[in-house]
């Protein structure tokens, strides 16, 4: 079999930038990531796709690294996985051996060595959003060449696409925890609202000095619970 | 020295009956002749200070400088064997450089001083090496202010980080000393070399523990350093030497958190006072025989 | 066994069946695609451009890094300084760049390992400092080792700063390692739209040391703005920096003025149409 690389994916319409390969699980995704008021917030939906099947409706795309940094992963869950197993394990050494916990600055830099040396290898899209006593909370984001960007706030995956505009329209800084989970609620309903690749629950973390807060919000409940409590 | 010729100051690997490796003994007898060295962790920088004697009349003045720089805020100098030194140097840069190349920040002066020390204790261990014939001062700053990650570009969001810790300090200066043994402390105030005894007195009398008030200024440390090492070298006045001295500030400061030479003036004008400290003594002393 | 050498001492077809060779690369009948390193950029800035002048240079370059045709970042600052003597400008992969950018700063300490000998004062007439032009030479050196080993750094650089006898010095390397200098410079769009006006202004080495720095600064914003009407990759706000004796002087959020388009106002349709 020869590998196509750079060819239109089956829709005919979108370049299969990602060059999977053939079988591999497609996070297809809508991934975001915010600064706010006492921290960071990180956002997901929830759908895995192997071409048009939807081969997972409930995955959870937020991954933890260290205690209170947390990644968002776009593209091969395969290598996503890997890459955040990696940094997962250098961080857990880093706080063990310095006897001080890692700044999202050093899961971020660890991130983008794996990303930008093997990026013939990879397909990975990660956002990184952590909070520490030094520097509060803080968002990364690596996109597919493994370039490093620290920004506001974050967003990725195929259905980002889609929410360029509204982001760019309803962002605010310093946003109170509310605002902050409205936005990013707001902004992934329109990202599965549009991408067929992007579906499911809302997951989010809130990420502050308190520690990590999973929140959920389901379709069938207008995406307006159960919020932080047990469904 | 009672042990000599009992054969256990052979070898490295061999402990002594009472425990003792002479080895590492001998080592910093090697550093008890070197030209004395001292380090002074000041409320806004780190001083590192050497008094270079001059072995020939036929070296160049100024040239050959003794006192290294291991990162941009890091510096290191030594007492006891040079080229001992230059090969811890030279570890010391490769560490930083590798810090850098895996976590894309400078390293912190605790983790650079923890590494060494690893590196010089793994000398006592084995037969085949000796111990490094140095200690070594290695002072630096480490930022107070947020360093992004080197080669990120973006600024996040423009009021700044949400959710600081409020009062929480980072950074400052840092001062660790680093023995042939292996064992390092970080100090106030450090000194080795031939004079270290003189030195250490002398450091003992400055403010330099924050928990007593105010600790000095750099640029009191500067002139302090000088004088120190003037102090140190009257027992051996009959020798030239040269005073070298270098600093790193706050970024905020005069070498923005860099390891640089200390100027030309302000050198000048600390060893000024130095001389003139130095001759009042005298003068005291003279009065007092009188 | 037959009487070909190139079977002897293979297991026998009519036993084992034909040879599989598919795992062998297609120059030896199999299916294996060639190992390549050589990769496309993704996040991308586009033109750098830059002017000699009297006593400097002058360097520009817009804060967008795009992903394909979509504005993806629009913070991303494409001028590093090196030593008080260089600016390089970066245009191409945004990856890369950074990689460049770290490779610069371990150059930098590396470069200080002896600033125990100097002080602050001493070396801003430090003979041994590196000039843009030993930069130049770096850097084009690392290009080309790259596109050597097929997996080179994607992009086009533009050195500017003055030399070790602190003259102006302009000059370019990109991907393939190739180098070019000259009065005035410019790399993607850039070359195509910004180096004819420049040229105007300076026609050749001689003009360069008669321009003026407010001259050239001002050619250069006149070019930007060129850029941004033309160029589809490119935005509004740009980094500009001067490189001159008293050092380096580096703006990142210049914002393009005076643009023309009240012009506008008088188009009708297409060709004969006036309402």
């Amino acid at each position: 079999m020869i590998y196509q690389t750079g060819a239109l994916g089956e829709d005919g319409i979108h370049l299969d930038m990602n060059h999977l390969k053939s079988g591999e699980v497609n996070l297809g995704t809508s991934i975001m990531a915010i600064n706010f008021r006492d921290g960071v917030i990180l956002g997901a939906d929830s759908r895995t796709t192997t071409g048009a099947y939807i081969a997972n409706r409930v995955t959870d795309k937020l991954t933890q690294v260290h205690d209170t940094i947390w990644c968002c992963r776009s593209g091969s869950a395969a290598d996503t996985q890997a890459v955040a197993d990696i940094v997962q394990y250098h961080l857990g050494m880093y706080g063990i051996t310095n006897d001080e916990a890692p700044t999202t600055q050093t899961a971020a830099a660890l991130f983008q060595e794996l990303c930008y040396e093997n990026k013939d290898m990879l397909s990975a899209g990660i956002i990184i959003a952590g909070w520490d006593h030094r520097h509060g909370g803080q968002v990364y984001s690596i996109p597919l060449g493994g370039s490093l960007h620290k920004q506001a706030y974050a967003i990725g995956g195929s259905g980002s696409t889609y929410i360029y505009g509204y982001c760019d329209a309803n962002w605010k800084e310093d946003m109170s925890e509310a605002d902050g989970i409205k936005f990013v609620k707001g902004a992934l309903q329109e990202a599965i609202k549009w991408d067929g690749s992007s579906g499911g629950v809302i997951r989010m973390v809130v990420l502050t000095k308190s520690g990590a807060v999973r929140h959920l919000y389901l379709p069938d409940r207008n995406y307006e619970g159960p919020g932080t409590e047990k469904p | 020295m009672t042990s000599i010729g009992t054969g256990y100051d052979l070898s490295n690997s061999v402990f002594s009956p009472d425990g003792r490796n002479f080895q590492v003994e001998y080592a910093v007898k090697a550093v008890e002749n070197g030209g004395t060295a001292i380090g002074i962790r000041c409320k806004d920088g780190v001083v590192l200070a050497l008094e270079k004697l001059v072995t020939s009349r036929l070296l160049k003045k100024d040239a050959n400088k003794r006192i290294a720089t291991v990162d941009r805020n890091i510096g290191v100098v030594h007492s006891g064997l040079l080229p001992d030194g230059r090969h811890f140097v030279s570890r010391a840069r490769d560490e930083a450089q590798s810090w850098r190349g895996t976590y894309k920040a400078p390293i912190p002066v605790s983790s650079l001083a923890n590494r060494m020390g690893s590196y010089v204790q793994a000398f006592t261990l084995y037969s085949s090496v000796r111990p490094f014939g140095i200690t070594a001062i290695v002072g630096g700053w480490d930022a107070e202010t947020d360093v992004d990650v080197d080669g990120a570009v973006g600024s996040g969001p423009k009021v700044g980080a949400g959710g600081k810790t409020k009062g929480v300090k980072e950074g400052g200066p840092y001062l660790y000393m680093i023995e042939p043994s292996g064992l390092y402390w970080g100090y106030y105030g450090a000194a080795t070399g031939k004079g270290r005894q003189a030195a250490k007195a002398e450091l003992e009398k400055l403010k330099l523990d924050p928990k007593d008030g105010e600790c000095i200024s750099l640029e009191e440390g500067v002139k302090e350093a000088a004088r120190i090492i003037y102090v140190a070298h009257e027992d051996s006045k009959d020798k030239d030497f040269e005073l070298e001295m270098t600093w790193i500030s706050a970024v905020n400061g005069p070498t923005k958190g860099r390891h640089e030479e200390v100027p030309k003036a302000l050198k000048e004008e600390a060893e000024r006072l130095a001389k003139a400290a130095l001759e009042g003594e005298d003068e005291d002393e003279e009065k007092m025989e009188k | 066994m037959n009487h070909f050498p190139q079977a002897w001492g293979r297991p026998r077809d009519d036993v084992y069946g034909q040879y599989n060779p598919s795992y062998l690369p297609q120059s030896h009948g199999g299916t294996q695609q060639p190992i390549t390193h050589t990769q496309s950029p993704i996040v991308t800035g586009t033109s750098v451009i830059a002017i000699k002048f009297k006593t400097g240079v002058v360097i520009a370059a817009d804060n967008l890094a795009s992903y394909g045709s979509l504005a993806r970042f629009t913070d991303v600052h494409r001028l590093k300084h090196f030593n008080r003597k260089s600016v390089v400008g970066v245009g191409g992969d945004v990856s890369d760049m950074q990689y460049l950018d770290r490779l610069l700063k371990s150059l930098d300490v590396e470069e200080n390992y002896s600033t125990g000998s100097h002080t602050a004062e001493e070396s801003e007439t430090d003979p041994a400092m590196m000039g843009a032009n030993n930069l130049h030479t770096y850097l084009s050196k690392v290009m080309y080792k790259r596109r050597s080993d097929f997996n080179p750094l994607w992009n086009a650089l533009l050195v500017a700063g003055l030399d070790e006898k602190n003259k102006p010095f302009l000059a370019s390397a990109d991907l393939l390692g190739t180098t070019f200098s000259g009065p005035t410079m410019a790399t993607g769009f850039g070359a195509h739209l910004a180096q004819p006006i420049m040229r105007r202004i300076v026609p050749d080495e001689a003009a360069s040391q008669q321009l003026g720095r407010e001259e050239a600064v001002q050619a250069v914003r006149d070019c930007m703005k060129v850029l941004f009407y033309r160029d589809a990759r490119s935005m509004p706000e740009y980094s500009i920096a001067v490189i001159d004796e008293k050092g380096v002087e580096l703006k990142e959020k210049e914002v393009l003025e005076n643009q023309s388009w009240d012009f506008a106002d008088k188009i009708r349709g297409y060709g004969t149409q006036t309402v």
